[in-house]
């Protein structure tokens, strides 16, 4: 039997720190979840329900819904964010360091500020009033007052664009990174062959950055699917429950109505989905991606 | 090397001891659960038989803890004083208070009662108690107060606290939420608020009288006959305060049938809807929330603003005041309000029901067989908050009359509010004796099955119909498919 090395001791012991941090604050929970999920919880005594909490929600319309409406959330949030953040990150480019730093600070810093002061700003962007802000412009041109988030033809799409706006920041700076990792001897060649600015796009960028590409689509999709303040803190899900997504579903199951197994089976349901989707997208894009 | 070795060693033992430690004490905390109960039990009372008996050979104090929100705006300032006079008094127990802010409330104790460990007593709302009570942690409190405590508080009130045959908690106060006007507004309108505070209204009154209060600024509207805080959740309200005096005060009739499948729900949705199609609420109502209606009220871009509490006004006053004084606190373009308290109008089958909120003190408990010494303190505690100078000093903050005799008395001993509207204060009064009655007799399912149905569907639908987007036709069908679901066509109200 091979000797342990006196290293290799130093390793397992810094490889055991993260591993029982992971187990109790992940793998126990996530266990627990599922355990709960056969349970009518009941914090002096749980009893065993089987199947009756997945049962519950596959046959409830309105957990159908909420996988409707963050479906929506999900699939027009993620890909828009990572246009724009992409065609940003591109302009900044060219600017010195000084310059970039500055653009990068600005539009990081809605990421840093509070969900809950950031959803004050926009619930004052959004005032359904003709004295709102967003309604005053748009009076400009002629567009007439819109219920931004009391309707239900446009509460969804606000929340969209505010979750594009908020999320911009972190994707430009990973795409910068990026862009900066692509070797100028491509562009050098390019330009001798007479390529133009969106050629060396088409052919030279996205190709380059196509990993970075996978890696904030999987993890905005995965983040999208997960999303809850927004609609929590912008329309509780109204109107008509047209902006109540999985997460606010089973936020309110668990802790508005504590019914924990439900939650935790809608909770299991959703990772289900989250996972399938993660590892299809993972496939279609991934194929030609090197890492 | 031989510091770095050293640091890292200390390093990975702190590290270990913090993660073995904690492992620690979770075997420890879990170990009795795999004992069998008996075993438990004899554990828990000689634990309890020695606990008492150490506690009394010692003089330790039996420890009440409470979670407290700012029930009123020196509520909390005030507290330290309350709970120094009550330990001095009653040597054998101590209070400890942990305050919270409103917004926090509901989650930190939904976050203790789901552990297993919720404070002795909480402050919430009576509507809260079903869902607290399916947790099994509610504490009756009937057995451990006397006669002259429970017979303190009026009964109508009390019986908020109440769920069958249980007591589950003591009422702080009874707001009355209803509506409120701007005075000169509604003279301006011809208006005789005096005869309204006094006689009430009929819905088609109110319409009317809203419709006159609708200013125009050319093609815009510049003052609004009546606006609601209907944004999100809050639409509820809207919902609960008028639907009472539609012929449905409760989610239940006598017979305990679901009342919202009733006809009459249909007319008044529809009557609600006219509100707004008529152009004397705004057609963005829907995304209309408190603060921005408060702003409306106090800026003059509506003549009545819903819900109102009697404590508007005393924030209109001192907005006034600030106004008066060219103080730039004073909020922006605001103009001087004269706030006064209206009744909601009355539906056609219908009675004059005001909404009480009642809110107060629960006693809870995290424990299986709980000390009955230790109850009786927690009750004790409870009585000690809600009654006496704590109820007075709190209810004449909220511009509000004690629901309890030793409140009222010490009321009485307080130094009056200067300038209060002493017609407000008559109005609120006549409102609160139009309180509705509690329901203590609706099961705890039937009712928490009721306030799905009224999250899930009710609010839901009913911010569809503000925005115009659900008919109340849409909607009435949508309850009532829901309450069949649940309730059974037999369960419901058939007219």
């Amino acid at each position: 039997m091979r000797k342990i090395r006196k290293d290799e001791i130093w390793a397992y012991v810094f490889i055991m720190v993260p591993l029982c941090t992971f187990t109790i604050f992940t793998l126990y929970p996530v266990v627990s979840a599922a355990v709960t999920s056969f349970q009518e919880y009941k914090p002096m005594g749980s009893t065993w329900v089987g199947l009756e909490n997945f049962k519950n929600t596959l046959t409830n319309d309105l957990f159908y819904k909420a996988l409707k409406n963050t479906f929506v959330y999900s699939i027009v949030t993620v890909p828009l964010s990572m246009f724009l953040s992409f065609s940003i990150s591109i302009m900044i480019l060219p600017f010195k360091k000084r310059i970039q730093s500055l653009f990068k600070a600005c539009y990081y810093l809605p990421s840093i500020a509070s969900g809950v002061a950031l959803s004050f700003v926009w619930k004052w962007i959004y005032d359904p009033l003709p004295s709102g802000l967003l309604n005053s412009v748009l009076r400009v041109f002629g567009i007439e007052n819109q219920n931004w988030l009391g309707s239900g033809k446009t509460a969804m799409a606000s929340l969209i664009i505010m979750a594009v706006f908020a999320g911009l920041g972190q994707n430009i700076i990973i795409y910068i990174a990026a862009l900066l990792g692509v070797d100028a001897t491509y562009y050098e060649a390019a330009d001798i062959d007479g390529a133009g600015f969106f050629q060396k796009v088409r052919y030279i960028v996205w190709p380059m950055v196509k990993p970075t590409t996978v890696f904030l689509a999987i993890t905005g999709i995965i983040n999208g699917f997960q999303s809850f303040q927004n609609a929590y803190l912008m329309t509780g899900g109204g109107p008509d429950n047209e902006t109540t997504m999985a997460g606010l579903l089973i936020f309110n199951r668990a802790f508005k109505y504590f019914e924990y197994g439900e939650a935790c089976a809608q909770a299991l349901l959703l990772a289900a989905i989250i996972a399938v989707l993660a590892i299809f997208q993972f496939r279609l894009n991934s194929a030609d991606v090197e890492y | 090397m031989k510091r770095k070795t050293l640091r890292n060693i200390l390093t990975t033992t702190l590290l270990m001891a913090m993660v073995i430690s904690g492992c620690g004490s979770q075997q420890s905390a879990e170990a009795p659960a795999s004992q069998d109960d008996a075993a438990r039990e004899v554990q828990s009372v000689a634990s309890e038989e020695a606990q008492g008996q150490e506690q009394a050979a010692s003089g330790e104090k039996d420890v009440v803890t409470a979670l407290l929100p700012p029930v009123s705006g020196t509520y909390q300032d005030k507290l330290n004083a309350w709970v120094e006079e009550f330990n001095a008094e009653n040597q054998n127990i101590e209070i400890q208070v942990t305050t919270a802010s409103w917004e926090d409330m509901t989650q930190k104790l939904d976050v203790q009662v789901n552990a297993g460990s919720p404070p002795d007593i909480a402050f919430i709302g009576y509507d809260g108690i079903t869902k607290y009570l399916d947790s099994g942690m509610l504490v009756d409190i009937g057995d451990y107060l006397d006669e002259s405590q429970l017979g303190d508080f009026d009964e109508n009130v009390l019986n908020y606290f109440r769920n069958g045959d249980g007591l589950y908690g003591l009422p702080a106060y009874c707001e009355v939420q209803c509506i409120g006007g701007n005075r000169q507004f509604l003279e301006d309108a011809g208006i005789d608020w005096q005869s309204v505070q006094q006689n009430g209204w009929t819905y088609d009154e109110f319409r009317e009288a809203i419709q006159k209060g609708v200013v125009m600024d050319g093609d815009t509207v510049k003052t609004y006959g009546f606006v609601f805080a209907c944004s999100g959740v809050t639409a509820k309200d809207y919902f609960s305060i008028f639907v009472k005096n539609a012929g449905m005060p409760a989610a239940f009739d006598e017979d305990l049938k679901y009342a919202y499948t009733s006809t009459k729900m249909l007319d008044f949705l529809t009557d609600l809807r006219a509100l707004i199609d008529d152009g004397s609420m705004p057609k963005e109502l829907s995304a209309i929330d408190a603060g921005k209606r408060w702003n409306m009220m106090l800026t003059g871009q509506t003549m009545i603003t819903g819900k109102g509490l009697s404590s508007f006004e005393k924030s209109a006053a001192d907005n006034n005041a600030l106004l008066e004084s060219g103080d730039p606190n004073a909020v922006e373009d605001s103009i001087e309000l004269d706030y006064i308290v209206l009744p909601v109008p009355v539906f056609d089958g219908g009675e004059q029901n005001a909404y009480g909120a009642v809110d107060g003190y629960i006693c809870l408990t995290g424990e299986k067989d709980p000390d009955e010494t230790h109850l009786k303190n927690v009750a004790s505690v409870a009585y000690y908050l809600a009654s006496g100078a704590r109820a007075a000093e709190t209810c004449q903050e909220l511009y509000l009359k004690p629901v309890c005799e030793s409140g009222r008395t010490a009321y009485e001993e307080l130094t009056p509010i200067e300038n209060k509207n002493e017609d407000n204060t008559k109005a609120v009064e006549l409102l609160t004796e139009q309180i509705a009655p509690a329901r203590s007799d609706i099961p705890a399912d039937l009712g928490a099955e009721a306030i799905q149905i009224e999250d899930e569907v009710i609010v839901p639908k009913f911010q569809g119909l503000l925005a115009g987007e659900v008919s109340p036709e849409d909607m009435y069908q949508a309850i009532v498919d829901a309450a069949y679901d649940a309730f059974g066509e037999e369960g419901c109200v058939q007219d």
